[in-house]
């Protein structure tokens, strides 16, 4: 078998080529209603699924676990609490980062899911830790997850 | 039984894992299924289908890998096809390959799993990005490891497990598989080398995590009637389970995985397996991070919830131990071409149970075997059980 190891993967003949194409995402019918609440309010929305008794954040359109259609809308609040986080100190091409960045799984009192988000205001983070929502100033909001700025310890 | 027919393995083929080959993904699966060809005594000829896994089309940059890797699977004029199931695709090829059998449907089946990771550079991490929700995720800038972090984290944090021990498997893997002569990264490490390893986004290190891979793997599946004529050796897939849990993974508990503990449940309810630690002779369990093969073990009901580092660390899990697991020396000691490493661990029980891996051999009466990976967005377990 001809199999070989190669060191440096430019050794062995090769074409380099591309495969681009650009997207663009719809927000959907429950991510439209969710963002304009962050938006214009403020506000973290769930949506609550009356036949389960389950709160998803972040919201959508239908149940999981018995596919009913989902309407009934809740504000769970913008503290949450860290579910689950990492520190992360490379970036995605390997390298270094300037400063290690935190990420955790924020979960909000009484519902199922939650956000993924960064922590900032502090270098410590633990699990259990109270966190609240820090917003951007209105007119740098896009309807986006990011208008969340990140979450700051709430304790 | 469960399907019509009772389904055999009667030859399996690995190429080598490596960082960069030169052959194409064609030719990679060209190679492992000409193997499994060989070992079953068969030509192209009497594959009657072809069942093709491999993960996302970003790997290779080839948008219908599927139909482009399609020849290299000995798929020409051929019923065929692709599944795919992210990390899980390559213990669900098998399992493709099991309904194709056991349907009655075909005789002999050719699966075939194929990865090249190395034709995405400068690292295939990119072909990740895009894996995540386009709204809610991505633009918080995800990358995979992190998300592995946060469960290894949630799983350290749940059970009160120390890194020392998630390390060991690493340690035990990567030795494991000084004896397989397709390893990719076989290595005598300590668990202080784990512990000093470059922290990548903590818990997770840089000896934590198995290397992106070329590579792929094969094996002939063929009904009862067929196997009588062509081994005296069979091994027979007694077992097929698969589960996805919930799509939105901020759902579920991390600490657990729930869809491979049902897929488990799945295949050892029609293998007749009631106590799994006692009846299964030898595991796979998948391990692309090594906290992830505590977690498996878990998950496929070989220990109680939280009990695998504490196996690991008295040895039950060592090649001589009760429990062997990743005898191969898994993902972290032979890489991971994703779904032609799944499939890799399908081909070790096989060569395990038939008593052919050689230096690896575990010893002992070997009947049982089992098998499993996990993908998409850490929510598909796939699981397959073989007996001799
Ligand atoms: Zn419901």
């Amino acid at each position: 078998m001809s199999l070989e190891k190669i060191t440096n993967p430019f050794d062995a003949r090769h074409w380099i080529g591309h495969m681009e194409a650009e997207y663009r995402y719809t927000l959907g019918i429950a991510g439209e209603r969710f963002f304009k609440e962050i938006k214009e309010n403020e506000r973290i929305m769930g949506v609550k699924c009356p036949k389960c008794e389950v709160v998803f954040v972040p919201p959508r359109l239908y149940c999981e676990k018995c596919f009913a259609k989902l309407e009934e809308w809740v504000d769970v609040g913008k503290r949450g609490e860290v579910y689950t986080y990492t520190i992360a100190t490379i970036d995605i091409d390997g390298k270094r980062l300037e400063k290690p960045q935190i990420y955790a799984l924020i979960k909000f009192d009484g519902a199922c899911g939650g956000l993924i988000h960064r922590i900032g205001e502090t270098e410590k983070v633990y699990i259990g830790m109270k966190v609240e929502a820090v917003f951007k100033p209105p007119s740098e909001r896009k309807a986006s997850i990011n208008d969340i700025a990140y979450f700051k310890p709430a304790e | 039984m469960f399907g019509k027919k009772r389904v055999a393995i009667v030859g399996a083929g690995v190429t080598l894992f490596r960082r960069n080959l030169k052959e194409t993904g064609k030719e990679l699966s060209y190679h492992a299924a000409k193997m499994a060809l060989e070992q079953a005594g068969m030509e192209l000829r009497d594959i009657q289908s072809v069942v093709m896994g491999t993960a996302p089309d970003a790997f290779d940059g080839v948008h219908m890998k599927g139909e482009y890797l399609a020849d290299g699977a000995g798929a020409y004029h051929k019923p065929y096809t692709r599944v795919f199931v992210g990390g899980g695709t390559g213990v669900f090829a098998p399992l493709a390959g099991w309904w194709h059998v056991a349907s009655g449907q075909f005789d002999t089946c050719l699966v075939v799993c194929e990865e090249k990771m190395s034709s995405c550079y400068p690292h295939p991490q990119y072909a990740f990005t895009t894996i995540f929700d386009p709204v809610l995720e991505r633009p918080i800038g995800m990358n995979l490891i992190w998300i592995f972090a946060l469960e290894m984290n949630r799983y350290m944090h749940k059970h009160n497990i120390k890194k020392e021990d998630i390390a060991l498997v690493s340690v035990k893997n990567k030795r494991n598989a000084l004896d397989n002569p397709i390893a990719q990264l076989a290595a005598n490490i300590t668990v202080e080398d784990v512990l000093n390893s470059e922290v990548m986004a903590w818990p997770v290190q840089r000896l934590d995590v198995s290397p992106t891979s070329d590579g792929a793997a094969a094996a002939v599946l063929v009904s009862e009637d067929v196997a009588k004529e062509v081994t005296d050796n069979p091994i027979w897939i007694d077992g097929v389970g698969w589960c996805i849990d919930s799509t939105q993974w901020t759902n579920r508990d991390l600490y657990y995985p729930d869809y491979v503990e049902y897929a488990a449940r799945m295949a050892y309810k029609m293998a007749g397996i009631k106590n799994p630690p006692k009846e299964i002779d030898v595991a796979e369990p998948y391990d692309p991070f090594d906290y992830k093969e505590l977690h498996h073990m878990e998950g496929l009901l070989l220990c109680k919830k939280g009990e695998a580092p504490k196996l690991t660390r008295e040895g039950v899990t060592q090649r001589d131990g009760d429990l062997p697991t990743c005898p191969s020396g898994g993902l972290l000691g032979c890489g991971n071409p994703i779904a032609a490493a799944g499939m890799m661990k399908v081909c070790e029980i096989f060569w395990q149970l038939r008593g052919e891996a050689g230096k690896r051999q575990v010893p002992g009466d070997l009947r049982t075997g089992v098998a499993q990976a996990w993908g998409d967005l850490m929510q598909y377990g796939s699981v397959i059980v073989l007996r001799r």
